[in-house]
């Protein structure tokens, strides 16, 4: 989206009235807790969400991806190489471009036209997670525009964003080692809970002071699954460096779950176009 | 067909040894050789080799290379140098235009002292060049110093086509007028298109 | 950043003494440069310190405000992050040039900063819903060698260690509106609860190894990093990668592990070494910065 500094946003004192509902008061540890022990769609806490992925989806675009965790709907178009904009030196490496946005509507809390600091290092985080795994060194001074929005948001939005960016760029025919599966997880107390929703994710950024500090916060790992090489960790919270540890296992573990998925799509996205192909030269 | 072999980037494919070797579109780590695309596999086999390759199903995005001829279309003409827009290499048509820079130096092998760019190209014509190595980091450089290469399409000022007449100039089939351009000797199966068209 | 150019040769020597234990300068793998610390610098500012370490210099300004609460955090206070990065320090950073970095930096700072087991922002408060303190961490980078992170944040802890806020006499609130009067005596004030703030401990991975506090030119060998912020306590708020590189997964695990116990013992020095500023009394001489 072009940034357009004067466009009028609206007003900007309005706050959602979700914040004056009881249910944003009730934040006693053990409520948290047990909201958080049974699940509203009665996953185990190491299940991850039905995911849809459907691929080419924008016939403008090079490649693109469109897939859904649950609730959570990430569409991602990855476009031709193009020139580095406003860079002078000769790059031996080309560059990924990513922009990550949410979609107005996505969120309980309504979202500007222009990318947010939130936003902004999202979009960071997927260049990042998503760097290790493109041969870059085949397109020297070029860069590749990546764009990702979430239309729907209801958790683990940045993993899905990461993921949906990944298969874009394969449909879009980019050199790529490895294809990029990315897990979230939720930590409170001694509860993992994979792919989290965003009450689940909301419930374990809580501010509560307490004497004793109580682990807490969100994990974030994209992965190359089939070289066990991890692209990016973000983790925001406050933990036990033990439980990082154990995590980096249950993340590793549920991405090598989730790759044989996003494998399976791909191929019947390659069987497809084959089969048009084969068509169009009859 | 159902007998392709279907790969996904970064699926392993086999042991890279003698026998196999890696091709287009794969790596080779650790011993191993792997897809870089999503597509079909492809085995050729030499004479006591097989070359592993992996196809793509869309054409992976090219961009010009040093020795590729262009076509480009001339946006802007002064004394030392025409930019360009390049919108072909070969018979490819690129889906984003690139930036190139044809210098008063590069236009023809021979007088490059004399050539005077207002007499050699105008905005809006199509050129065929040939890309020389990089040196900026943004424009490719271009040169016509050959006799196939050069202005393959003008308009008079009257906005027709113009019919080259000499190697140095063109003719505007209504007005009679000529103008001077650095023409391109163009193999006659593409003036025959050209006619055509 | 400032990029250098190393060639293969410089880039492998480098190489070889990281893996022996052994860098350029005698130190071993998790060893610190010497550091320079100094809090209470400036006049202007509420709070204020400036680090050196080798050739990075960062100076760290706490200025303190009043606003009015976010809606959805009534009884908190603010706190906000900003960087910049002067083109003094690389010509790279000039215009536009350093503003990916300084996000970068501001981001990390602000997640290392966001649990409340961090930073309590309850403290700042002064009336819920009405008013509360907001501060504004300015942080200048005065010149670039290596190691930004872990610098910035160190220097972050010390000015706000040594943050002074007014005290509030009365707050009320009178017919809806909030009435604040703050004490007479300038000198009266409130200093921060800072045993739990973090700092923030990069590790660059060279070869097999991670180092922390790489020079600039480790910095090149290096294709990715791990900055964790670890609270004295142990207990980590925030990781993030950088670099374009990946790690495996042990690799990843046995980094966090060293991360977390240099973070422990960098805690506890710097801490030491503020309280030593302290006992040297308001009437210590200041040596300021760039000397």
């Amino acid at each position: 989206m072009p940034n357009d500094s004067k466009r009028i946003n609206g007003p900007d004192a309005t706050v959602p009235y979700s914040i004056y509902t009881n249910l944003n008061s009730e934040s006693s540890e053990l409520l948290i807790k047990n909201q958080l022990q049974f699940r509203v769609d009665k996953r185990k806490h190491n299940e991850f969400r039905k995911m849809f992925i459907r691929i080419g989806v924008v016939s403008q675009a090079k490649g693109s991806a469109y897939v859904e965790m649950g609730q959570t709907r990430v569409i991602c178009s990855v476009f031709d190489p193009r020139e580095i904009p406003n860079k002078a030196q000769y790059s031996t490496q080309g560059e990924l471009f990513c922009e990550f946005k949410f979609a107005p509507f996505a969120s309980c809390k309504r979202k500007g036209h222009q990318q947010d600091a939130e936003e902004k290092e999202y979009s960071l985080i997927m260049q990042r997670a998503l760097e290790p795994a493109v041969c870059r060194h085949e397109f020297p001074n070029f860069q590749v525009d990546i764009y990702a929005l979430v239309l729907d948001n209801d958790g683990s939005a940045l993993s899905t964003a990461i993921m949906a960016a990944s298969l874009a760029l394969a449909n879009a025919s980019v050199p790529m080692f490895g294809i990029v599966t990315a897990v979230t997880v939720v930590i409170y107390d001694d509860l993992f809970i994979i792919d989290p929703t965003y009450k689940e994710e909301a419930l374990c950024l809580k501010t509560i002071k307490k004497l004793k500090p109580v682990n807490h916060g969100i994990i974030m790992q994209a992965m190359l699954s089939q070289h066990d090489q991890i692209s990016e960790f973000f983790l925001t919270g406050s933990m036990d460096i033990n439980f990082v540890n154990s995590s980096i296992d249950i993340l590793s573990k549920t991405s090598n779950e989730i790759y044989p998925v996003l494998q399976e799509a791909l191929r019947k996205s390659i069987l497809k176009m084959i089969k048009k192909k084969n068509q169009q030269e009859k | 067909m159902d007998g392709d072999l279907i790969c996904i980037p970064g699926q392993r494919l086999c042991i890279s040894d003698k026998v196999n070797v890696p091709g287009q579109g794969t790596y080779e780590k650790l011993g191993y050789i792997y897809a870089k695309f999503a597509g079909v596999v492809k085995v050729l086999k030499h004479d006591d080799t097989c070359s592993i390759s992996v196809h793509g199903m869309i054409d992976q995005s090219i961009v010009p290379a040093p020795g590729d001829i262009v076509t480009a279309m001339v946006t802007i003409v002064n004394q030392r140098f025409c930019k360009c827009t390049i919108k072909c290499i070969g018979d490819i048509v690129l889906s984003r235009p690139y930036r190139g820079i044809l210098r008063k130096e590069e236009v023809k092998a021979v007088g490059k002292d004399a050539t005077e760019m207002y007499k050699s190209f105008r905005p809006g014509d199509i050129i065929l060049a040939r890309v020389l190595p990089m040196t900026e980091a943004h424009t490719y450089q271009l040169s016509t110093a050959e006799n196939e290469l050069g202005v393959v399409i003008a308009h008079s000022e009257e906005g027709i086509a113009m019919v080259p007449v000499s190697w140095t100039e063109m003719q505007c089939p209504k007005t009679l007028i000529k103008e001077l351009r650095k023409v391109a000797k163009i193999v006659p199966e593409e003036v025959a298109l050209l006619d055509s068209a | 950043m400032a990029e250098i150019p190393l060639s293969l040769a410089e880039k492998t020597f480098i190489l070889h003494g990281i893996d022996a234990d052994f860098r350029n300068d005698g130190r071993s793998r998790t060893h610190y440069r010497c550091m320079e610390l100094e809090t209470k610098l400036m006049d202007q500012v509420h709070g204020s310190a400036r680090l050196r370490i080798g050739n990075t210099d960062v100076l760290v300004g706490v200025k303190v405000e009043i606003d009015t609460p976010y809606p959805d955090s009534p009884g908190d206070g603010k706190l906000e992050f900003f960087v910049d990065c002067s083109a003094n320090a690389t010509p790279s950073f000039e215009g536009r040039g350093g503003e990916n970095l300084a996000n970068e930096i501001s981001n990390v700072l602000a997640l290392a900063y966001q649990s409340p087991d961090a930073m309590d922002l309850t403290q700042l408060s002064i009336l819920p819903h009405k008013k509360c303190w907001k501060l504004f961490v300015d942080i200048l980078i005065l010149e670039c060698g290596g190691n930004l992170f872990d610098a910035v944040a160190i220097a972050v802890k010390a000015a706000l260690y040594s943050t002074e806020i007014p005290k509030v006499k009365c707050a009320t609130l009178d017919g809806g509106e909030a009435d604040i009067a703050l004490s007479d005596d300038t000198y009266e004030s409130v200093k921060l609860d800072t045993t739990n703030f973090p700092i923030l401990v990069s590790l660059y991975k060279i070869g097999d190894s991670c180092v922390v506090d790489p020079t600039s030119e480790e910095e090149m060998c290096s294709s990715a990093s791990i900055v964790i912020s670890v609270m004295p306590n142990g207990r980590i708020s925030s990781i993030v990668k950088m670099g374009y590189g990946s790690v495996h997964p042990t690799t990843l695990s046995k980094t966090l592990d060293m991360g977390t116990k240099v973070g422990i013992e960098l805690n506890n020095e710097i801490i030491s070494a503020l309280k030593r500023e302290d006992e040297l009394g308001l009437n210590r001489e200041i040596i300021g910065f760039l000397r």
